[in-house]
């Protein structure tokens, strides 16, 4: 495993852009998070449950949302950002055959007991809408 | 006051008794935090991250050693799953009921249920042998709300997560809708979509 190097605070401006990131959703995807994430919902995993519930397919679970919006940020930051929330308000179900659109900008930057404290506005979508956005905060050490 | 609206009251009036209680009774996490279900989850959502497998890496860091993915918080306390009928419980992976707001809406044909919110907050990350209790208590009900999804209640809790030596490490709010199938609005729901 190799690692990028972590980025500094002092390169990190309010208004800056994540790079974007497209997640191509296919059943396996679906299924692996889930079980990953020890969550044996049958909506899950298991199609025809899934749509006697409504839904179009079977669909993402919300641990693995969480997981990949940690993953979205820290692939930004690198390895020595510390999260300390992520808060999001859930819409579109994210469902095979619809990749999810990952954005992200810097809203805030403070210096707070030493290190510096970053605010995410994140936002996932699909073909469906707005799958999660929210908030993610993080602190780096400052430098 | 019509007959229907003392119904919708007397059925707020008995949530109410559930504020401020637990959402069912503390826990205990199946597993310590450990190695093979980072390595699990590592994989599955391809995250390279190195702190969370690459021990060299991760003691030359701030963290000064492996640590799990913080997103993985809610993933430890999951209960094992019973998996012989869980289709036919709804998906409830295990078998005991806890008297809490959800059951309660549930027997009252409020069975829908679509997540809305999550916080979660990361007190600090947790490292491989953390053991995490939790407990879980109802923040608050709303009151009876018209949604796209019909007549509804929304219900958020809020569950802490501690070490065995009763650490605070972190805390996840949740809010869910709990709907009634049958009042959902079909022209307000295309509209929305």
């Amino acid at each position: 495993m190799t690692a990028a190097r972590p980025r500094r605070s002092s390169e990190i401006a309010v208004g800056d852009e994540l790079p974007p990131f497209e997640l191509e959703v296919t059943p396996t995807l679906v299924v692996a998070g889930a079980i990953a994430s020890r969550d044996f919902m049958p909506a899950h995993h298991d199609p025809a449950f899934a749509r006697a519930q409504g839904a179009p397919d079977i669909f993402m679970n919300i641990l693995t949302t969480n997981g990949y919006v940690a993953r979205y940020v820290t692939d930004w930051s690198g390895h020595e950002a510390m999260l300390k929330s992520i808060k999001i308000r859930l819409g579109a179900p994210a469902v095979p055959g619809k990749p999810l659109r990952f954005s992200g900008r810097v809203a805030g930057k403070s210096d707070v007991g030493g290190e510096c404290l970053l605010e995410l506005a994140v936002r996932v979508a699909n073909d469906l809408g707005d799958h999660a956005t929210g908030t993610v905060t993080l602190s780096l050490p400052l430098g | 006051m019509t007959k229907v609206a003392r119904e919708v009251d007397d059925l707020r009036a008995r949530l109410e008794q559930y504020v401020g209680k637990p959402m069912g009774p503390p826990s205990l996490a199946p597993d310590p935090v450990n190695v093979p279900m980072i390595r699990h989850w590592v994989a599955a959502l391809d995250d390279r991250n190195p702190v969370y497998l690459d021990e060299a890496i991760a003691a030359t860091s701030r963290f000064g050693g492996i640590v799990a993915p913080p997103a993985m918080l809610q993933t430890w306390g999951m209960p094992s799953p019973t998996i012989q009928g869980i289709a036919e419980r709804g998906g409830s992976p295990v078998e005991i009921r806890s008297d809490n707001p959800i059951s309660a809406l549930d027997a009252a044909g409020f069975v829908g249920t679509l997540a809305t919110n999550s916080e979660i907050e990361f007190v600090r990350y947790l490292r491989p042998g953390d053991h995490l209790h939790l407990s879980s208590e109802v923040e608050s009900i709303s009151t009876r709300k018209t949604t796209a999804l019909g007549q509804g209640y929304f219900v958020t809790w809020v569950t802490t997560y501690r070490t065995a030596a009763g650490e605070l490490v972190g805390r996840q709010l949740f809010r869910i809708l709990k709907f009634d199938p049958s009042t959902i609005d079909l022209a307000r729901l295309k509209a929305a979509r």
